[in-house]
């Protein structure tokens, strides 16, 4: 071929070693507006360059200027796909700042919207993954329990996806009156679906050709990348902060930490599938117990009052606007609370001067750790491996950019 | 004091004895403070110091710190915090004992930090985040560009004078990157094909 080529220009483009792919940042397989520019000789990767940035709201910026309470709604766009974890570990940072420990019955309902959020995380993740690898009848399968999954979430609080339902100090409704039987059913047969998952995917010979051994991370490169959640339990670290720095109820709750042993996505693909049954165990047992008993802490600084009340009461009336239009005063201090998101470790760092809004609000997302590692990982690889590995650390664009 | 922390846990003990260690060893001539969960602060003297008490933590065998959490940094404008305009903040954690340490630093608006990225790999996006929206530079880093903003952005966006509806659009796209590593070009072969 290349005898053939008069213009010594083309020659130069044929032997060029710096043959760059552009992954991204609009293209269906790079899950929101992630960029990674690859080097590549042949099919292989030989470097790799991630840009990020294309999603960046200032959210923390936004967390500076507006009051603790109009925060909130921000919390949902960070990972979109578990907005619930995100409002709850964002009211419990600010709770932490304020030493201010909720109700009982409060605590169940957020430990069930967190595991709930978590099922719905590894939902996406896994069918998102097999779709992008072409087994679809899996995402079919999965998203008719994550559209059960929502609409439970809708009962609850009004929103599907975007749902700001925390409060500090407390919850913006109570649970309705048929969540119990529901979820009993949920938790019935969304089991029997991931059977069926398990049945298409663990011992297909075409999925495990694509997964077993592709975008592997060591357990020494993901303790040094900070990886957290599901991929460094993937790598055959045992750590998980529900049970090692345990948070609310969970210590009362029979779970188990899925651990694997290779890191690779395969192994991701295991320990997801394993911890939708873990949360379905969780739910099972919240779902029984789940006690009665007030919504709301007993704290007039963050007690939201009764709408009633303020249609008829003057002072009541004057606090309901005190809260909402002032905000709350947090005292002067600061706190790093972390909690085990479906992703990792999410953590916001809240350092307060007294007032109605925060100093510093820092949220440290555990995407942001791992698109950092997706970038050497990725390296040595086909370019269809990246597009299955990247499907599998499951990284939100909202979440990584802020 | 009451919390979101389940109240028996395991890790509570070994953060008191740890809070209590790292009051005597080092609470001689350094600031140290405990926050609303009952985790230590460290004030470090000075960027080399933040370091040495970084490596310290992470190689002493009874604290164990072999993680890196976070880097951040926050403005220190109104000077409550000490004389200096920024303080720089690592959160260290333990993956054996389960305990947070905070290092806090201060830091002069043309001073430098030292990197962490010769003992951590995930050190280098986070020290990229906290040049591009304070300003702080890291001393050792290998590719200290800026990581959310646009390259020709001007001014560091979590500064406290840097105001909140400020916007910088640019018209056309940032040139073309040829990753981390580009390769020179091997005119070797194109030339020898010529003749």
């Amino acid at each position: 071929m290349a005898a053939h080529v008069q213009d010594p220009h083309q020659l130069k483009d044929f032997y060029n070693p710096n043959v760059l792919i552009n992954l991204g940042p609009s293209h269906p397989a790079m899950h929101g507006t992630l960029r990674v520019m690859c080097r590549v000789n042949g099919e292989t990767i030989e470097d790799a360059n991630c840009e990020i940035g294309y999603l960046h709201r200032a959210i923390e910026k936004l967390g500076e200027e507006k009051t603790y309470h109009q925060w909130m709604v921000y919390t949902d766009r960070l990972n979109y796909c578990s907005a619930l974890n995100n409002n709850i570990a964002y009211a419990m940072a600010v709770e932490n700042v304020m030493n201010i420990s909720i109700t009982e019955r409060c605590m169940y309902i957020r430990v069930m919207c967190m595991e709930l959020a978590r099922i719905i995380d590894h939902i996406i993740c896994v069918a998102i993954n097999a779709l992008d690898l072409g087994a679809m009848t899996v995402f079919w399968l999965l998203y008719h329990w994550r559209e059960e999954a929502y609409t439970m979430i809708e009962s609850m609080c009004g929103m599907r996806l975007t749902t700001t339902y925390a409060r500090i100090g407390g919850m913006s409704y109570d649970l309705p009156d048929n969540l119990r039987q529901r979820m009993w059913k949920f938790c019935e047969e969304l089991p029997r679906a991931l059977d069926e998952v398990e049945g298409l995917l663990t011992s297909n010979r075409i999925w495990i050709d694509r997964t077993r051994g592709v975008g592997v991370v060591s357990k020494e490169d993901a303790l040094k990348y900070s990886i957290t959640g599901p991929c460094l339990r993937a790598s055959g670290v045992d750590h998980d902060l529900r049970r090692d720095r345990p948070y609310y109820i969970y210590p009362e709750l029979d779970f188990d930490v899925v651990v694997g042993s290779n890191g690779d996505v395969y192994d991701r693909y295991l320990v997801r599938l394993e911890e939708m049954r873990q949360s379905v165990r969780i739910l099972k047992q919240v779902n029984d117990k789940m006690p009665n008993g007030p919504l709301w802490v007993n704290d007039k600084r963050v007690q939201i009052p009764e709408k009633l009340d303020v249609y008829n009461k003057m002072e009541v009336l004057i606090h309901h606007f005190k809260i909402f239009m002032e905000g709350i005063d947090v005292p002067k201090g600061e706190a790093f609370t972390c909690v085990e998101g479906p992703n990792g470790e999410l953590g916001f760092y809240i350092v307060s001067r007294g007032g109605p809004k925060a100093w510093r609000m820092r949220v440290k997302s555990p995407s942001f750790m791992l698109f950092q590692n997706f970038e050497a990982s990725v390296k040595g690889g086909k370019i269809p491996d990246a597009v299955a590995h990247l499907g599998s650390v499951n990284i939100i664009a909202g979440e990584l950019d802020r | 004091m009451t919390t979101s922390i389940a109240p028996k846990a395991d890790y509570l003990k070994a953060q008191d004895l740890l809070g209590k260690r790292l009051n005597e060893k080092y609470g001689t001539d350094r600031k140290v403070e405990f926050d609303k969960l009952n985790e230590p602060v460290i004030w470090a003297k000075s960027p080399e110091d933040a370091k040495m008490l970084f490596r310290s933590f992470m190689l002493d065998e009874s604290s164990k710190m072999d993680f890196l959490s976070d880097i951040t940094a926050y403005d220190n404008k109104d000077r409550e915090d000490g004389p200096k305009r920024f303080v720089l903040v690592y959160q260290q954690y333990s993956t054996t004992l389960h305990v947070r340490v905070r290092i806090k630093c201060l830091l002069d608006e043309n001073e430098q930090a030292l990197t962490l990225t010769d003992l951590f790999n995930g050190a280098n996006w986070l020290e990229r985040e906290v040049f591009d929206m304070f300003g702080i530079s890291f001393k050792g880093h290998p590719n200290m560009r800026r990581i959310l903003m646009d390259e020709r952005f001007s001014g560091h966006p979590l500064r406290k004078e840097y105001p909140i509806k400020q916007r910088e659009p640019f018209k056309d796209n940032i040139a073309f990157h040829l990753g981390a590593n580009p390769k020179e070009i091997d005119t070797s072969i194109t030339e020898s094909e010529e003749k």
